[in-house]
């Protein structure tokens, strides 16, 4: 599906495959065999829920392989042809090792050449770098070519984030807090009463997919609530909902997902089920006000580790270290790009570099979570940001505050 | 007495382009414009032969059997010359040949599944020449 340039959300995707391809040439790759959802998302415009790969030549159009359930609505969806996504299945011919690699070797001359592949490891279940028996069948139908490690190229390029994704960011960042404003809408006044997890999930879900949301992308479990003593994990930043009801005097944590053409709305609110005792709204002021410093310091130049570092000072001055998770943030891209942020570049491989130095119009997930397991509470806060030169901007725009419904 | 073609013979192609002409109108092969190969490998001479069909918006526009390579088709289907005869007389179907590995499809098989029908009523046409194989 085409967009047009002078639309909000439009993204120059032949121009990203020539960069790619410019980029191929200087690192010696004859074709560029991708495989992880970010690298689908980014160059196809298309949602790849299903194993998929993209074949990038040295120059042309891409070919995107997927299971062939799917794969003309994925040319639907994208502004790839039905020429250039092909469905792979367990047919004579048409498996995917021995489709793709046909294909590679009709691109290289004499079949032979320099083939970039994407291998790794992450926290991100669905990341999809290439599997050890995938990289084994490949280099077998590829005698003769040399598979090397190449995902930096799409990393690098993917890393600054134009227009056209921002804008989509912000709209499914806008989406996001109608799913808010309807949370906010049943559980007030009492509306609390009787109703589990599950269903604030549903009910933000309902109202972001009115809103046109495509989906509760997180693979987390969608829209992730907790209540009670599931808002204080230790270290806990993770949480699908359940079907615990919630309850008077609790914490309450919402943590919401909309799509908008691969882009990821994902913004935490907090609330207390009251009545709130003092100690909680002491936890509860804790929370704001270093989200609130966190925003303020968020900029280009600044690094991870500066930043924590920072952040946990206040957190000693404040005398609520002790329940800071010692984290702030999470990558975030195109869909299927929700992991490190930056390059391959730090002391653990595929982790963030604590150095790496923030850019301007790099994109990430403001994200913290304050846990306090001894007294059954804690709080989120996710919200996509845009870096800019002495300041950031967050995308959801629901006001921050932990109400006392 | 009906008289017994060879299979892939000049006289079998001649009777099968005969056939689909009449049996196979544009609007029964939907209109369609694509191409084929079937690939028949270790025939019975020991050659590898081809035949194609080139359909033009559902008309019969070509057919060619030959040794040796194909014209590029839309798609190619290969195998032994064994598999296509038993597929021809009815006594293995086309889809578990390919997930058997018995046939090779090449070309995109999103369009090949939009094709898979007409493709059946092209074999079950040509099944009706009375052929010696």
């Amino acid at each position: 599906m085409t967009i047009q340039p002078n639309d909000p959300y439009f993204i120059d995707f032949p121009k990203r495959i020539e960069n790619i391809q410019r980029q191929m040439q200087k690192d010696n790759i004859d074709v560029y065999l991708g495989s992880r959802l970010r690298t689908l998302s980014w160059t196809t415009d298309a949602f790849f829920p299903w194993r998929s790969f993209i074949v990038i030549p040295p120059e042309g159009l891409p070919t995107a392989f997927t299971f062939v359930i799917d794969a003309a609505r994925a040319a639907d969806d994208s502004w790839l042809d039905e020429d250039h996504v092909f469905g792979f299945a367990p047919m004579g011919g048409q498996d995917q090792i021995e489709q793709i690699a046909d294909f590679i070797k009709e691109i290289l001359p004499a079949g032979k050449g320099r083939v970039g592949v994407e291998s790794g490891m992450s926290n991100y279940l669905p990341e999809g770098w290439l599997t050890h028996y995938e990289y084994q069948q490949f280099a077998a139908a590829l005698s003769g070519c040399e598979l090397v490690n190449a995902h930096t190229i799409i990393d690098r390029l993917a890393l600054i984030k134009d227009v056209g994704t921002i804008n989509r960011f912000k709209e499914a960042s806008r989406i996001v807090d109608v799913g808010h404003q309807a949370v906010l809408d049943a559980i007030k006044n009492g509306g609390w009463k009787g109703v589990t997890e599950t269903e604030i999930a549903g009910i933000a879900a309902l109202a972001m997919r009115r809103a046109g949301s495509e989906w509760e992308w997180s693979f987390t479990g969608g829209n992730e609530i907790a209540s009670g003593y599931r808002t204080g994990y230790a270290g806990g930043a993770c949480t699908p909902a359940t079907r615990r009801p919630l309850q008077a005097g609790e914490p309450l944590m919402v943590d919401i997902h909309a799509t908008f053409k691969l882009g990821l709305g994902d913004h935490s609110h907090n609330y207390l089920i009251g009545p709130a005792t003092a100690r909680q709204r002491w936890h509860a002021d804790n929370f704001v006000n270093i989200v609130k410093k966190t925003l303020e310091t968020y900029r280009a130049g600044i690094t991870p580790s500066l930043l924590a570092e920072q952040m946990l000072a206040f957190a000693e001055a404040g005398g609520f270290a002790d329940y800071m998770v010692p984290g702030y943030e999470h990558g975030i891209g195109m869909l299927g790009d929700e992991w490190r942020i930056g390059l391959n570049d730090g002391p653990f491989p595929f982790w963030t570099n604590p150095d790496h130095v923030y850019q301007e119009n790099e994109v990430l997930i403001c994200a913290m979570q304050y846990a306090c397991p001894d007294e059954n509470i804690g709080f989120r806060y996710e919200n996509p940001i845009v870096l800019y030169k002495d300041h950031c901007k967050e995308m959801s725009k629901f006001p921050l505050a932990i109400e006392e419904i | 007495m009906t008289q017994n073609f060879k299979y892939l013979s000049p006289e079998w192609r001649d009777e099968a382009e005969r056939r689909l002409k009449v049996e196979l109108p544009p609007d029964r092969m939907n209109f369609v414009t694509s191409s084929m190969s079937n690939i028949y490998k270790n025939c019975p001479d020991g050659s590898e032969k081809y035949l194609y069909f080139k359909f033009m918006e559902g008309k019969f526009a070509e057919m060619l059997v030959g040794e040796g390579e194909s014209p590029k088709p839309e798609f190619a289907v290969s195998g032994d010359y064994q598999t296509f005869a038993k597929i021809t007389r009815g006594e293995l179907g086309a889809q578990k040949a390919l997930m058997t590995l018995k046939l090779k499809l090449k070309g995109n098989m999103v369009k090949a599944l939009r094709l898979a029908s007409l493709a059946d009523r092209l074999n079950k046409v040509l099944a009706t020449i009375p052929t010696d194989y």
